[in-house]
């Protein structure tokens, strides 16, 4: 039981983190489909970082990485308003294709001293908790919000929705980019092509089915980390086939998440704001 | 006039510089950074292409099994005159290729139809899982070995059932404890597996997937681990007992020379077959190269003890000897050698005798011993 526990908070955080970045982007209005690929992209330079000069410059490069990014994002969803979800889904395409290919060289390669998975846990549950405080305390939350509901009115009072766009999608990147340090410095400490294995777009859609809500991000991450394990951890002692278990995490996150009450999209979600028209 | 010898010269060159190479294609599944299944063929690709100084090779990499039959037209286009599949999803574009080519010469890995220009290879594993078997069943202190699986077919639950035989050979009581993954390639599933293994109390792992995902996750929590595919020591040096390694490039060597020498042609590979094993050098075992038994480990298998024939050996001392005998040209041991039940008490090799290959390439029962769910298990 013990064990189902930690193993659901370590396997929920590198989806939390990605989840997080990606909920952060999207109340301000950017929808990012691109973070499978962003994560590809942190996991590597986190791993080559971490092995040239160690672990700590491995999660800033992996988190550095992961805000430029989210800045090349920007420059195609804010600064050339193309169609968000078409440019996501380039850069998640290109995040993979460019990782696996930058990476072979450092394909087999052990990390001599990996990072401990508690910390970066601690600190995935700490960034939920602040930035739904964030979002629900202060200013600034009011900022990111007001613009992701209604840039025009934003900006006619003043607030720079451009800005807040890029600001939101470096930090989302920052995030997203700490999920790919945490894949390849922790959970498995080493780098092979495809290693974020479909992660990104689980994140993506917790964020969805967590309603845009950081703890509940929280809550829909660990029980995914929790069913996760569960499907080897009873695998052969319950009459279900492997195969059925191995839908089941998708399955019943939707299932409790679907029930456990509706959620809006930010309004103007996927939408340009282009101040002239 | 000088000019024009001098050009007939040139192409009467190039001709014969063309003619006396051969083009070897290969079309691989995944990646060749893959650290698995794709990087050991092409390994095996250039080796034997820094062994035979006539063969020139060609490969395209990550192809989805649709796409097998116009990399094929292509192949053939650029003049490859053998063509590699190495994966089992290629059958039918390769069945269809060697139709539509009848002049080109195809070899398919872990394939089961053959052409008269389509040849099957395969480098098979079981006795080496059977080997680190033997280990693990003496290495492990809690009688529960873990082994993580990728999917539930033939190849993957002989190799599952020879590593049983050999460890239940040292620990009758001992059990083997397997969880499927669906997947050759899922570090987190891979991870999440053997942290779920760990949770039941199994202290050594083995595994068939593309990652050294379990070796890294055991070692965290100090219990020993076999390498699969590709040397995988430096992952956890304390931990990786052994292992399992494939030389692809013995097969792909002898296939080019025969078909170099004339002895293959497009016609005559109906009954060409390669299932290749210790004695032909096509795998080792091993944690690396040269390494059979991590030598941290040698004590601990030295110590331990085993009964064969009446007489107690050592472990070690039988690994060794029987890794000796089946490496030798006409092996006397094999792992299938009755009388074998399955777990559910039907005999399914007759004592005295050896399971045929027939009976290895389709083998579905599970051994006694090993514990989990088992599709396709025979009633």
């Amino acid at each position: 039981m013990e064990e189902a526990l930690l193993r659901a908070v370590l396997f929920g955080t590198p989806i939390l983190l990605a989840s997080l970045g990606a909920l952060l982007s999207e109340r301000g209005g950017v929808v990012n489909l691109g973070v499978e690929g962003m994560m590809a992209l942190s996991a590597l330079a986190a791993f080559a970082a971490a092995l040239e000069a160690g672990p700590v410059w491995g999660v800033l490069c992996g988190v550095g990485v992961g805000s430029l990014l989210g800045l090349f994002l920007g420059v195609f969803a804010v600064f050339l308003r193309a169609n968000q979800f078409v440019a996501g889904l380039a850069l998640a395409a290109l995040g993979l294709g460019a990782s696996g290919l930058l990476g072979k060289r450092y394909e087999g390669t052990p990390l001599p001293d990996p990072l401990p998975e508690g910390v970066l846990a601690g600190l995935a549950l700490i960034l939920a908790l602040g930035l739904h405080l964030l979002l629900s305390r202060t200013r600034y939350g009011l900022y990111l919000r007001s613009v992701g509901e209604n840039p025009k009115a934003a900006d006619l009072f003043g607030v720079s929705v451009d800005g807040v766009r890029y600001l939101a999608l470096a930090l989302g990147g920052g995030m997203i980019g700490l999920a790919g340090a945490y894949l390849s410095l922790a959970y498995r400490p080493s780098w092979t092509d495809g290693m974020t294995s479909g992660l990104g777009w689980v994140a993506i859609a917790l964020v969805i089915l967590a309603g845009w809500q950081p703890l509940r991000a929280v809550l829909g991450a660990y029980f995914f980390g929790l069913l996760f394990f569960l499907q080897f951890r009873l695998q052969g002692s319950v009459p279900i086939p492997s195969e059925a278990f191995a839908a089941m995490p998708y399955l019943l996150v939707i299932l409790v998440l679907a029930l456990s009450g509706r959620a809006r999209a930010p309004r103007a979600l996927g939408q340009p704001f282009d101040r002239g028209r | 006039m000088r000019r024009i010898l001098g050009l007939l010269v040139l192409a009467l060159g190039l001709a014969w510089a063309q003619g006396d190479k051969l083009k070897a294609c290969f079309i691989y599944v995944g990646p060749i950074g893959d650290a698995g299944w794709t990087y050991a063929h092409d390994q095996g690709r250039k080796k034997a292409e820094a062994a035979l100084p006539w063969l020139e090779t060609r490969y395209v990499e990550s192809v989805p099994e649709a796409q097998a039959l116009p990399v094929i037209d292509r192949f053939v286009r650029e003049g490859c005159q053998v063509i590699f599949a190495t994966s089992f999803g290629y059958m039918e574009a390769v069945l269809e290729g060697g139709k539509k080519y009848p002049n080109v010469i195809f070899a398919h890995a872990t394939g089961i139809k053959r052409a008269p220009n389509v040849a099957t290879y395969m480098a098979d594993f079981y006795q080496v899982y059977y080997l680190n078997g033997l280990a693990a069943g003496a290495l492990s202190k809690t009688g529960k070995v873990g082994y993580v699986a990728a999917f539930p077919i033939p190849e993957v639950k002989r190799h599952i059932n020879a590593f049983t035989l050999g460890v239940r050979a040292v620990n009758p009581k001992a059990q083997v404890l397997v969880r499927w993954i669906n997947a050759w390639y899922d570090p987190a599933k891979a991870r999440e597996a053997t942290e779920a293994l760990l949770a039941q109390g199994a202290d050594v792992f083995a595994f068939t997937e593309d990652t050294p995902t379990v070796i890294q996750t055991a070692a965290k929590k100090g219990a020993y681990s076999f390498g699969h595919y590709t040397p995988m020591l430096k992952f956890a040096p304390d931990h990786v007992v052994s292992g399992q390694i494939v030389h692809w490039e013995v097969i792909y060597i002898d296939f080019l020379k025969k078909v170099k020498e004339g002895v293959y042609t497009a016609k005559n590979l109906e009954n060409v077959d390669y299932f290749w094993l210790l004695q032909h050098k096509a795998v080792e075992m091993g944690a690396d190269y040269g390494v059979p038994i991590n030598p941290k480990h040698v004590p601990l298998l030295q110590k331990a003890e085993m009964t064969v024939g009446g007489k107690k050996v050592s472990v070690y001392d039988r690994i060794m000897a029987l890794l000796k005998d089946m490496q030798s040209p006409k092996p006397t041991f094999d792992p299938f050698t009755g009388p074998i039940q399955d777990r559910k008490g039907v005999v399914r090799i007759p004592a005295g005798k050896k399971a045929t290959l027939q009976e290895l390439l389709t083998m579905e029962w599970a051994a006694p011993g090993v514990v989990g769910d088992w599709p396709g298990e025979p009633k």
